[in-house]
């Protein structure tokens, strides 16, 4: 684990400017991907140092973070964690360019945010899914909710039909395309939300505490949903206060006071739970579990992070302790 | 007293019933536009006779449309005292306005029954009836969606003078999208209200003032998450792509076919039909 100093990273996104124009016409409304696949080493967003602060003004302007960097490669898994306030949202606004950074830059896919003229294709590359079930859904019936991100893309609508079938079966909801949202239940409308986001084909899909306000049957729809979208090789960008979500991710970045804290894989952060403590956040359940038994029986292993680990540790002991007995 | 408070059941607009009757399946834009001429031949129709064939096409069109008439009736109720009021208002005062027209029933003061108005009050009470039992079947048998899609299309033409008619129909869309919603809302909030003492529900259904007076504690808070909501609506839109003004294709398409013009043709008909007729009284 490493513990980010401000500064840490150095920008690499000259070479990615220059053939933005050539890679990604700014102006084309035709749809492909932003990204060449195969060329992994090369980040899809790569978040440079970025400082922001809302409002104008030096007296009465707020600083949501400073200095934060980010990247994130095609087919990644990052959890974002922190505090009430630390500047989670306001960094995943920055991710698809809804707020550009007051200093520093963000690259989508070698496009800046701060060129207007490719808003629309990073908001292709880079969908976002929001907290409440319910504002983000515009269309009183499910399909044309899905179609409205593709109408806004200017996608043809012979070609529609197929996206949109796809994004729904992806997400599970097919058999609900022609009922109006509100009769949906909240996993389900969030569901349609994220069909909506892929039907656009993005190649990363950020959740802002996507999961916060539903129960734990809805979240664990939409965590099947994420995961299977991942391992499909859809990058995710996920803000949760659910520590069970996080040790999901291949690395979390944990946010403090509007800077970049802790930065590491899930095993590596909750292996110390007192510095997650200093932060105010938790260790996830299972962890704290696995932790407490092996302050008693050393063999149990500490880092277990998920229940699964936790079960399977314990096969493990009472396997070998079975065999001990036979042997 | 807990049906008071499901708010949801009572709205029928925007409440699409599939029936996939013939009805449904009309190209929203004939439908919108017959729909909309019935209605004005309704009110231009001042016979008893008419309006009770109008009445009689109203209840076909829910046969039609294999809608069960409940639906109709349901959205009258909440007409009702509007009607009555204005039934008493004319039949009390029409006589005397419009100068005494017809046999005299009654006379009172400047209280004035005339057979004129008892025309009068018989022919509106029936055109308001017909009228919601139209709209009903209009907004029972068309989804938002094509509601929506058939008025842009109607005002398309207006779209080339510069008028943001897409505009126009996603502000209508989300809208009614965001109905349910705040029913919903409302119902939660009333329920709050109610578990610390306030009283919803205990007026009669015909007790205006004291039912509108219910509401005022409501308001404030529901548009307080109304501009939450919109904020964060706004954003979702622009996440997706969503930029005011932009040319924007449409999933929807519509192209009307041989039975939706022979059926805009039979509105067309019936709605001549009762303006025109010689009803003899
Ligand atoms: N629209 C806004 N205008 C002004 N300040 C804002 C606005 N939105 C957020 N802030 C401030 O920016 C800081 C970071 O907020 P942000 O919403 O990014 O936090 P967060 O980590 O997402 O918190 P939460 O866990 O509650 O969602 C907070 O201090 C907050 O008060
Ligand atoms: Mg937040």
């Amino acid at each position: 684990m490493r513990t980010v100093v401000a500064g840490a990273t150095s920008p690499a996104t000259a070479g990615a400017a220059g053939n933005a124009n050539g890679e990604w016409p700014a102006e084309g409304r035709r749809i492909h991907s932003c990204v060449a696949k195969g060329s992994s080493m090369k980040p899809l967003i790569e978040v440079n140092q970025i400082s922001f602060s809302y409002g104008q003004g030096p007296s009465q302007s707020v600083a949501a973070f400073t200095d934060v960097s980010l990247r994130v490669y095609p087919g990644e898994y990052v959890a974002v964690i922190g505090q009430n306030g630390s500047g989670k949202s306001t960094l995943a606004k920055h991710l698809n360019g809804i707020l550009t950074p007051t200093r520093g830059d963000v690259w989508v896919a070698g496009m800046n945010t701060k060129d207007a003229s490719c808003k629309q294709q990073i908001r292709r590359c880079v969908g976002m899914v929001f907290q409440s079930p319910d504002n983000q859904l515009v269309a009183t019936i499910v399909e044309d909710d899905v179609a409205f991100g593709l109408e806004n893309l200017g996608v043809p609508p012979g070609e529609m039909q197929e996206r949109i079938d796809e994004a729904l079966e992806a997400v599970g909801m097919s058999e609900y395309r022609h009922r109006p949202p509100h009769f949906l239940s909240g996993g389900q409308k969030q569901r349609v939300a994220i069909a909506g986001i892929l039907a656009m084909r993005p190649d990363c899909l950020v959740l802002d505490e996507a999961t916060s306000m539903l129960d734990s049957f809805g979240r664990a729809e939409i965590l099947a949903v994420v995961r299977r979208l991942n391992q499909q090789g859809m990058a995710i960008v996920t803000i949760t206060h659910h520590m069970s979500e996080v040790a999901e991710a291949d690395r979390v970045l944990v946010m403090h006071e509007g800077r970049v804290a802790l930065e590491g894989t899930p095993r590596e952060l909750f292996a110390h739970p007192d510095q997650l403590e200093a932060l105010g956040l938790d260790v996830p359940e299972a962890s704290r579990v696995a932790q407490q038994v092996h302050a008693r029986i050393p063999a149990f292993r500490r880092d277990a992070i998920s229940v699964e680990e936790v079960v399977a540790e314990v096969d493990r002991l009472a396997g070998s302790g079975g065999e001990r007995r036979h042997g | 007293m807990a049906g008071d408070f499901e708010l949801t059941r009572n709205i029928t607009i925007g409440q699409y019933l599939p029936t996939g009757s013939v009805i449904h399946r009309m190209d929203p834009r004939l439908k919108l536009l017959a729909a909309a001429l019935w209605i004005l031949s309704i009110s231009l129709c001042h016979t008893y006779l008419g309006n009770v064939a109008g009445l009689c096409v109203c209840l076909a069109l829910f046969a039609l449309a294999r809608i069960p008439l409940s639906y109709g009736l349901s959205g009258l109720k909440p007409a009702i005292p509007f009607i009555l009021i204005l039934a008493i208002l004319q039949l009390l005062f029409y006589g005397n306005g419009y100068g005494p027209s017809g046999q005299v029933y009654f006379h009172w003061g400047i209280l004035r029954i005339t057979s004129a108005s008892v025309r009068v009050v018989v022919v509106s009470t029936l055109r308001f009836v017909e009228i919601i039992f139209a709209v009903s079947v209009l907004t029972l048998s068309t989804s938002i969606t094509e509601l929506t899609h058939g008025v842009e299309g109607l005002l398309r033409p207006l779209g080339r003078m510069k008028v943001p008619v897409h505009a126009f129909a996603l502000i209508v869309t989300i809208a009614v999208r965001f109905v349910p919603t705040f029913a919903m809302e409302m119902e939660k909030m009333m329920k709050a209200q109610a578990s610390r003492g306030a009283e919803f529900g205990t007026g009669s259904w015909w007790n205006i003032a004291r039912r509108t007076r219910d509401v005022f504690p409501l308001i404030i808070p529901l548009f307080n998450t109304a501009l939450v909501r919109a904020e964060e609506l706004a954003l979702a839109m622009e996440a997706r792509g969503y930029v005011p003004g932009q040319a924007r294709t449409a999933y929807r398409r519509y192209r009307a076919g041989g039975r939706d013009i022979v059926m805009f043709l039979a509105g067309m008909a019936l709605s001549a039909a009762l303006v025109f007729a010689p009803f003899p009284f």
